[in-house]
Formats: C-alpha cells, structure tokens, sequence
C-alpha cells in the first residue's frame, strides 16, 4: 500500500509539474501562433503523413525566416504542434481535441484524407477554430455546414471528368472500362465519380469491382479482365496497392489501351518501383510541379516553391507535399488579411479569400472546399509525369497503348 | 480455360503462402509461442535482399544465404536471450513479449528504411511463359519453386538430422527430451533460429513480388496465421497443404463472389474448418 500511495503522490507531482511547464510555455506563446497538426506519423498511413509534414514544415521555416507573420501592428512566429494519431481516426479526433484544448492552438490543419478531416472538423467547428484540411476532396466531408473548415482539395469529379472527356475527344476506339476500387472512402468515392464520368461520356462500364483493404493478390480480378478486355482499366488505391497491381498487370498480359490509376503515380515512388511499366500509366492529381503560377505569398511562384523544396529535401514535391505548403500560405493570407489572429476575423477572411498562390488562384465555394483550381491530369512519359491538361501548362499529348 | 487460369494463380500464391507460414508453424509447433514477430522477419529478410540487389548486385535468389542466415542469428538470439526467460510461463506471456518485440523491431525498421515502398526491379525480369492461352508469371513459379525446394530441406533436416530429432522429441516431450540429455533451451533457441531462417528466406523470395515495406508485416502475419489453424499446426506438410489451400480458396472466392471477398471466404472455410476438424487438414491429435 505504501508503495501504491507513494507512487500516486509521484504522479500528481509529475503532473503538476507538467501543468506548470505547459502554463510557461503558455506564456511564451503570445507572440508565436501555434498551430496544431494532428497526422498520421506512424502506422499504414504513414507516408502521406510523413508528406504533409514536410510540406508544413516548409512552410513554417520559410515565414519564420521571411520574419514571421504581419497581423495588424504585431508580428508571429508560427509554431506547428503535431500529434501522431498512429492511423487510427478516432485517435485522430482526440487529437485534435487535445491540441485545442490543452495545447492552446489558434488555428488547425486537418488530419489526412477526407474520413479524419470529416470526423475531426466537427471538433474544430465546436471550437470555432478556423482549419485548413490539405487533404480532403469528397464533398462529404465539407456539406456538413460547416463554418470554419476549409479544404485545398477540389471535389472527386474535377479529376475524373476531364479525363473522360480526353479520352472521349481522342479518336481513339475506346468504347469499354473496367473499373477496380479499393474498398476505401476516397478510393471507393473517386471510383463511382470514375463511373459516372465515363458514363456521362458515352463508355459501357463493363465491371465495377472492389477489392479489401490489405489484399496482397490481384490475379483472380485480372484473369477475369484479360477475359473481357476491356478498351480502358481504371484503378484506385494507395500507392502499395497500385504497385501490385500494375507488376500483376504486367505478368497476367494485361494490356488495356488506357490505364488509369489515382492515386499513386504522382509519387515518384511509383515510378521507381514498376519501372518500364509505369510507362502511359494516366492519372489526375490536385497540382503538379509544372504549374505555372505567379505567387503573391511567401514562396513566390510555383518554380520558386519547387526550387525551395528541393532544396530542402532533395525531390521534387508531389501534390499533398504543395498542398500542405497551401495550407499554411491560404491560412497567413487569411491572418494577413484579417489584421488579427481572432478566430473569426480569419475565418471570415479565408471565405472572402481571392488570392494567387504558387499553389494556384484560391477562392472557396460557399461549403469551403476550394474552387479555383484546375487539377492536372498527367501520363507518365518517358519515367516522367508529363501534364496533358489543362491547356495553359501542357506539355505533351496523351499515348494511347504502349500498355506492357 | 479461365478455371484452369485461376487455378494456377491459386497454387502459385499459395505456394508463396506456405512459405510465408511454414517457420511461423515450426515455431508454434514445437515451442508453443506464438511469434508475433514473425510478420517483421519477413519484411526484414525483403530488406535484406532489396539491399543485397540494389548495393551489391546478389539476386533475391541468391540471398537467400544473406537473409537466411542473419535471421538465424536474430532468431536464436532473440530466442536464448530473451524468450528462453519466459517459455514455460502460459502463451499469453511469451505472446505478449514477441508482440513487444515486434513492435520494437517493426518501428526500427520505419525509422532506419521509412514507410516508402520499395522493389526489387531486376535488369533481366523473368517475364511469363503463356502456354495455350495459360499465363504463368515466371517469378511467381520460381519463387514458388525455391520455397518448395526451402521447405523440403527443413523436411530432410527434422527427419534424418540428430539436430531435427532432437527438435521433434522436444516438440513431443520437452521433459522426457530433456531427460534424455537433450539441451532443452538450446533446442528452443534453434528451432526459433530456424523458424527466423524461414522468415528470412521468404522475405528474400517475396522481394521479388510484393512492395516492401514494414507495414506488410501484419499482412503476412495474419497469412501465416491462418494457413497454419487450416493446415494444422507444427506440420511442415501442414504448412504446405495449409497455403495452397488458401491461395486456391482466395482465388476461386475472388471469382465467385468477387474479388473483395475473396479473404472473407477463406476466413468462413477456416471457420467452418475449426468446427468440424480443429486439429486442420494435416493436423494430428497426436505428434508425428
């Protein structure tokens, strides 16, 4: 007994000491603006984390070296709080709801992807702290009437109606698609949004097939399109997933005209890991390197951001890496704008927003999910992502086989 | 046609399957843990031959040695060092321990290789052999191959080798063994060392096909386990029938009923299976 109560005096000693350390750093705080960033560090999520870590983090240390943020007659320092959720969305509630009420941050970024974003906006919105989800595209997440969450990501179809209207306006004798979906919120979403895409562009869906999470074999899905040979495959999954099946694509002589795949060949992961048979894989993401866009923010234009993240980290930055830089320019416009870091000035400040980022013009619809933009639709070319549209940043025109 | 098609995509992930399973069950058969960790040697044996390849130019066939034997040494360690403290304690704690363990080992391995995927890409790829309309996928067929030749020389080893009877009498009797003047936890350390070996080997044979990262490790976990409940436990032909007859079941169910069931029919099959002949397939009530 003596043991238990001298351990559980420990505790509250502990935790009073901790308290008093969180009250000074509290102290400290008044002119930095902290930010709170609850991501997916470890776990299956991990590299999309990881990626919009990076993208934060440059953001971060390019406004503290340009000297911080202007609001009214005082300027910020801008301080990034992130809690790992370990992948788990639940957790990644909490998160959020501990970096606001513990951790004191001003303003939030989303965790990843559109089901966190979704279930951690609702805290926020309880809180009334403006946030920013990098993230996020199914418009489910953002027509809950919400209004302080704000998203980077156009909606599903910007990406898959273009692409059906390329192919459409092709030439090409592409009349068939099969479409194979990880059954997983935005995989799943991107792929009805596919469905109705080709649909509306005149194509017979010839199957519609899901596969479960953690699948590690694509053969009896694959033998069954060798079969109906369908003119276009159009696959989504997570990089891992989109790897695999493109290698058993490959060994099964599974040759469509068009392959499509979202979301991974953006990655140059991808690229590394299947080789010669990236080769006029197709697909759309939210931005892409070659944009062209004259900034009026921190980074400048968008040759200027790439050149700064390279320079940071060695690669060229894929769209959830720009997308997270976005975030944290769009929210130091927003308290530039506002004169003020109080909650609601910068809210109504990001729903007035017109501005040009080296992201891209951004302007948000009345749910705050971002309208402005035009997401490139690309095709791996020669080992490179290649943009075949919009026009203004085009640099080649769509293969059709070549499928190996 | 696309019957026989399916069929051979069954046998050929099957054959990957047992292999991924067959140290997981020598494990489990002969020690009573179960190696959580199991998954994490896996994907530490494609390391292994991923930087093999890239670094010194050895083919993921070749090693086999590499990864094999640096299980091996991992295994036996981890085993002498640490598991041999608690192997007469119930399951619970030495599952308790390799699941700690493994938790260790998977997060060094994200934080020294990250979570990006990786492949082992060769200069010369295997290609397929299509014979009448049938494709077989060369790596498959040959990684399946060596995973045969892999498991039937642990076969040979158990059965004829003074080291494999002494594993097979302490898996039937550890006291009586022990009375025999066999070296009980030495034994133990072995057959966890080899179980690693197994692990390893695999992890250089799959190098060739799955992506490679720490996060697969569940993946191959959850494989190992299932084939091991449907082929029975502790047996190297258990292990054998156990995978084949997932990757078949997975396949044929990915026809049927479409390809996002395919696991859910194996795990129903499994379950039905446990009902009815819990030993497994190849499962005996008694020892071999």
């Amino acid at each position: 007994m003596t043991d238990l109560s001298s351990r559980f005096r420990y505790f509250v000693a502990a935790a009073i000491l901790g308290a008093a350390s969180l009250a000074v750093t509290g102290a400290h705080a008044q002119d930095t603006i902290r930010v709170g960033a609850p991501l997916p560090l470890t776990g299956p999520l991990s590299p999309e984390g990881l990626k919009q870590k990076r993208g934060y983090d440059l953001w971060a240390k390019t406004v503290n070296e340009a000297g911080g943020i202007a609001a009214g007659d005082k300027t910020y320092d801008v301080e990034i709080v992130y809690v790992d959720y370990e992948s788990n969305t639940p957790r990644a509630v909490q998160s959020a709801e501990r970096l606001i009420t513990e951790d004191e941050v001003q303003f939030l970024f989303s965790p990843f992807g559109s089901g966190a974003a979704k279930a951690a906006s609702s805290v926020s919105e309880r809180y009334r702290i403006p946030t920013i989800a990098a993230t996020a595209s199914s418009e489910q997440v953002y027509d809950q009437g919400y209004k302080f969450l704000f998203g980077t990501f156009t909606p599903n179809s910007t990406l898959t109606d273009p692409l059906a209207r390329i192919v459409a306006d092709s030439g090409e004798d592409i009349k068939t698609v099969a479409i194979y979906a990880r059954n997983d919120l935005f995989p799943l979403a991107i792929a009805k949004e596919m469905q109705a895409s080709a649909e509306g562009n005149g194509y017979e869906v010839v199957s519609f097939d899901e596969f479960s999470v953690g699948t590690v074999d694509h053969a009896s899905a694959l033998t069954l399109m060798r079969q109906s040979q369908p003119d276009w495959i159009f696959a989504t999954g997570y990089i891992n997933d989109l790897i695999l099946i493109r290698r058993q694509m490959a060994d099964l002589g599974v040759e469509p005209q068009v392959l499509t795949m979202l979301a991974g060949p953006a990655y140059k992961e991808f690229t590394e890991a299947t080789g010669d048979s990236a080769e006029n894989v197709s697909s759309a993401a939210w931005w892409h390197p070659a944009v062209a866009y004259d900034g009026k923010d921190v980074f400048g234009s968008t040759a200027d951001y790439v050149a700064a993240f390279e320079a940071e980290y060695g690669s060229l930055p894929d769209y959830a890496e720009a997308s997270a830089s976005a975030a944290g320019v769009i929210l130091q416009a927003a308290i530039e704008d506002a004169g003020s870091i109080d909650p609601q000035a910068v809210r109504d400040a990001l729903a007035g927003m017109d501005a040009v980022t080296f992201y891209g013009p951004v302007r948000f619809g009345e749910t705050g999910q971002i309208t402005s933009l035009e997401p490139p639709v690309f095709q791996i070319q020669g080992g490179e992502p290649m943009v075949i549209y919009p026009d203004a940043v085009k640099q080649s025109d769509m293969q059709y086989g070549g499928i190996q | 046609m696309l019957y026989l098609q399916i069929l051979l995509n069954g046998l050929m992930l099957g054959g990957l399957y047992a292999c991924i399973a067959v140290g997981f069950s020598l494990v489990w058969g002969v020690l009573n843990v179960i190696n959580i960790l199991h998954g994490s040697f896996v994907v530490l044996g494609s390391y292994i031959a991923y930087f093999a390849y890239v670094h010194l130019g050895i083919h993921p066939f070749f090693s086999i040695v590499l990864s094999g034997g640096a299980l091996f040494a991992l295994g036996y360690a981890v085993q002498a060092g640490l598991i041999n403290r608690v192997v007469g304690a119930p399951v619970l704690t030495t599952l308790v321990l390799t699941f700690g363990l493994d938790l260790l080992l998977n997060n060094s391995m994200l934080l020294a290789f990250s979570a990006d995927y990786r492949t082992v890409r060769l200069e010369n790829p295997f290609g397929s052999l299509v014979v009448a309309n049938l494709v077989v996928p060369l790596n498959r067929l040959y990684a399946m191959l060596l995973a045969v030749v892999l498991t039937g020389l642990l076969y040979v080893v158990l059965m004829r080798s003074r080291i494999g009877r002494a594993i097979v009498a302490v898996r039937m009797d550890p006291e009586a063994a022990a009375l025999m003047g066999v070296n009980v936890k030495r034994i133990f350390a072995l057959t966890f060392g080899i179980g690693a070996l197994m692990a390893g080997g695999a992890g250089s044979l799959l190098s060739l096909i799955f992506p490679i990262s720490p996060l697969a490790s569940t993946d191959f976990l959850g494989i190992a386990f299932v084939v091991c409940v449907l082929g029975g436990l502790g047996s190297i032909a258990g292990a054998m029938v156990g995978g084949l007859a997932l990757g078949v079941i997975q396949s044929f169910g990915a026809l049927f009923i479409g390809p996002e069931h395919g696991l859910t029919i194996a795990f129903v099959l499994l379950i039905i299976l446990l009902i009815f002949k819990p030993t497994g397939l190849m499962g005996r009530r008694g020892y071999e």
